[in-house]
């Protein structure tokens, strides 16, 4: 029972336990990854979309599901600490306090690393999952991203959600 | 209680034994590490299915070590969880036979016997099987009637000899771009084959017709119409099925299998004690099984005294390719029929099974084509960069997934031919590894021919040529040595010699009375097909000697 609650403590606090960002080895800020995630989702899918499809609390089910390995939820948290570490390099601010042009050139920036076009690959799957996945799992808002694509789900449609 | 069979796994090969015993009266146990799932259970829920996995094993908890073979003879040592290499198909009553497509096909009698028919290749243990054609067609044909294939009989060149004149189900209803394959097909004069299906089209068996839900191959099938080792067999008879159950452990004295034992959800052990035990766990984890079962008798492991267990792992060779239509390049009416949903593409080329090339005669082998899975998520996942490799985001990637997945669609072709049987391809049991259970994982060690390679190549280029006639665009192939973790077998080939081989002509251990088995391990060679009518046709083989010797 302990161990069930430590755990359960450990997924809802992983994303929104601040996450510190260095300077040249003296730290600069501390943000949530769930702060700068919301904002980096709109930043690579119009933000209408990302909207209906709820992706942000997407995010916080992808982070408790147990089928998401230990790695690429590590993965997808420090990529947050990494995004926001460029984005003071180049602009002395994290990454939320940027412009909308200042944003899109550190995507830009990091897309030619490796690290970073994998981090934007993992948030871009994730997001279509939100647009495109079983409104079942709180997303796709009255299947518009089906519509979207003309899409029609095969049957029958979950009853409820695989976590 | 002692049953008189025990069957560990239960699909494809372990299915036709149970429904044949216990519906001739005998006491039958099945032992599944899966789910007992049924058709109200299942659903077409790509986030569950094809993102998490659902159906098979975590590979934090249960994974395989592959050691992957290169070209100076070292080999890379891979984890696969830590490289996210899965070679689990589906953990659950009926195993994977619920998440096939079932593109059926027969093997065809040259097959049988490739190596008095080709020769001998450099580097592969190519042999004869010790059965032909003629003794697997009654139940090739028994498959058709009791797990339902539904199809239409043409004539080609290599049309195998049939007992019956046409598939006891009529085929499947197809989209309309099937006119466009046969018209190209007429024009290069190759032959168009409607490709048979473990799908029924009518109801019938006491199972609902295809319900052309769009999403057949990995899903399980809600109807029933798919040909499943669960909705044809399991559920129409009264074996004592044990989902949750894996085994981990085979006892015996110097001639005999004694018992099983395996483990409960909760990691507790059970035995199970039979006078008869099969084996069916799919090809790595049978021989898996095998070799981790030692004791004073079998060393080496049950049934490895000659040390043959594991060897000649095979794969289906070959690879996959595509072509684009874009709406651009059609006729409005030609547009509707290109989206049509839920009609299958159910054709296949078979008319280089064999083939001459600058004086050589080759084996080759089939070519099914097929529309891209109606998966939305990975096809919109696919479009993530533009055509120049360029990572696109924002309104730029919204247009191109709107445009692409809207005003085009993606024909695409699998190839299958023989992956050679060599030393280099192999499971054993590896001695660092522990899975959950703490028992030694299977490590694959692999190696594909390169004749496999060169066989595919000339394949994929046969259908490039179609794809090009019906004018599709963007075509591209890639033939490799990757293993394709569905289509497995070998590593308990059969023989009539016990020094080269695992089990005998009628699946049962050289080396152990009572023991035998009926997955896809027992085959020497795989044929140029997927194998799963030919793993059901020997079960069911294998069920009627069992029958007269019990």
């Amino acid at each position: 029972m302990t161990i069930k609650s430590r755990r359960t403590f450990f997924q809802t606090t992983f994303l929104s336990t601040l996450v510190m960002i260095t300077a040249n080895n003296t730290l600069f800020a501390s943000i949530t990854p769930l702060q700068t995630l919301a904002v980096v989702q709109e930043d690579l899918f119009p933000k209408e979309m990302i909207t209906k499809a709820n992706a942000y609390a997407y995010v916080s089910l992808v982070f408790k599901h147990s089928r998401v390995s230990a790695e690429d939820k590590q993965f997808l948290r420090n990529g947050t600490k990494w995004l926001n570490e460029e984005a003071v390099v180049k602009y002395n601010k994290v990454y939320t306090k940027l412009s909308s042009k200042e944003r899109q050139e550190i995507l830009e920036l990091i897309s030619n690393t490796s690290w970073g076009e994998s981090w934007i690959k993992t948030v871009l799957s994730y997001i279509m999952e939100a647009v495109l996945g079983d409104p079942l799992y709180g997303v796709n808002k009255d299947e518009f991203g089906w519509k979207w694509l003309h899409h029609s789900s095969g049957l029958p449609r979950p009853k409820e959600m695989y976590l | 209680m002692k049953y008189d069979i025990c069957i560990v796994g239960s699909g494809a090969g372990g299915s036709p034994i149970a429904y044949e015993l216990s519906n001739a009266g005998y006491r039958v146990v099945v032992l599944e590490k899966g789910k007992n799932l049924t058709e109200k259970d299942v659903s077409k829920d790509e986030l569950a299915v094809s993102r998490r996995d659902m159906y098979t094993p975590d590979l934090k908890d249960e994974r395989h070590i592959i050691n992957d073979r290169e070209e100076d003879g070292s080999s890379i040592r891979y984890d696969g969880h830590e490289h996210s290499w899965s070679f689990w198909n589906g953990s659950m009553v009926g195993g994977s036979s619920n998440l096939m497509s079932g593109y059926f096909h027969r093997m065809k009698p040259n097959d049988f016997k490739l190596k008095s028919v080709f020769g001998e290749v450099k580097g592969a243990n190519i042999v004869d099987w010790c059965i032909s054609y003629e003794d697997l067609e009654p139940y090739y044909e028994k498959v058709e009637r009791v797990v339902g294939v539904s199809g239409e009989v043409v004539k080609h060149r290599f049309l195998e000899p049939r007992s019956t004149q046409n598939f006891p189900y009529p085929k499947l209803e197809e989209n309309s771009v099937t006119k466009w394959f046969d018209k190209a097909c007429r024009s290069l004069e190759f032959e168009s084959i409607p490709t048979p299906r473990a799908v029924l089209s009518v109801n019938a068996l006491d199972r609902n017709t295809c319900s052309y839900s769009n999403f057949c191959g990995s899903y399980a099938c809600a109807t029933g119409a798919k040909g499943s080792g669960r909705a044809a067999l399991l559920q129409k008879c009264n074996a004592k099925i044990i989902p949750d159950a894996f085994v981990y452990k085979l006892d015996s004295d110097a001639q005999k299998i004694t018992q099983v034992h395996y483990y409960d959800k909760a990691l507790k052990s059970h035995s199970i004690q039979a006078k008869i035990f099969v084996l069916a766990a799919q090809a790595i984890e049978t021989s898996r099984l095998l070799l981790n079962s030692k004791n004073e008798y079998f060393p080496n492991g049950m049934a490895n005294n000659n040390g043959e267990v594991g060897k000649n792992l095979i794969f289906s060779a070959g690879g996959s390719g595509q072509g684009r239509f874009r709406f651009e390049d059609l006729e409005s009416v030609k547009q509707k029929e290109l989206m049509q949903t839920g009609l299958f593409f159910n054709r296949s080329l078979q008319d280089w099974y064999e083939f001459n090339d600058e004086g050589t005669k080759y084996k080759g082998g089939t070519i099914d084509f097929l529309f891209e899975h109606a998966n939305v998520i990975s096809r919109a996942s696919r479009e993530f960069y533009n055509d120049e490799g360029k990572l696109l985001w924002g309104e730029a990637l919204q247009k191109r997934i709107h445009k692409q997945l809207t005003t085009s669609r993606v024909l695409t072709f699998e190839v299958f031919n023989d992956w050679l049987p060599t030393d280099e391809c192999f499971v054993s049991a590896d001695k660092k590894t522990k899975d959950k259970f703490g028992v030694p994982v299977g490590a694959i060690n692999l190696w594909g021919h390169p004749h496999d390679v060169k066989v595919g190549e000339h394949l994929a280029k046969k259908a490039v040529e179609v794809l090009e006639e019906m004018g599709a665009k963007e075509i591209s192939y890639n033939i490799s040595s990757a293993p394709p973790p569905n289509l497995v077998a070998g590593g308990c080939r059969f023989g009539e010699d016990s020094k080269n081989s695992v089990l005998d002509k009628n699946c049962k251990a050289h080396e152990l009375q009572n023991l035998y088995v009926t997955d896809a391990s027992f085959m020497p060679t795989g044929g140029s097909v997927p194998y799963t009518w030919t793993i059901y046709a020997n079960a069911f083989r294998v069920a009627d000697i069992i029958k007269k010797l019990i």
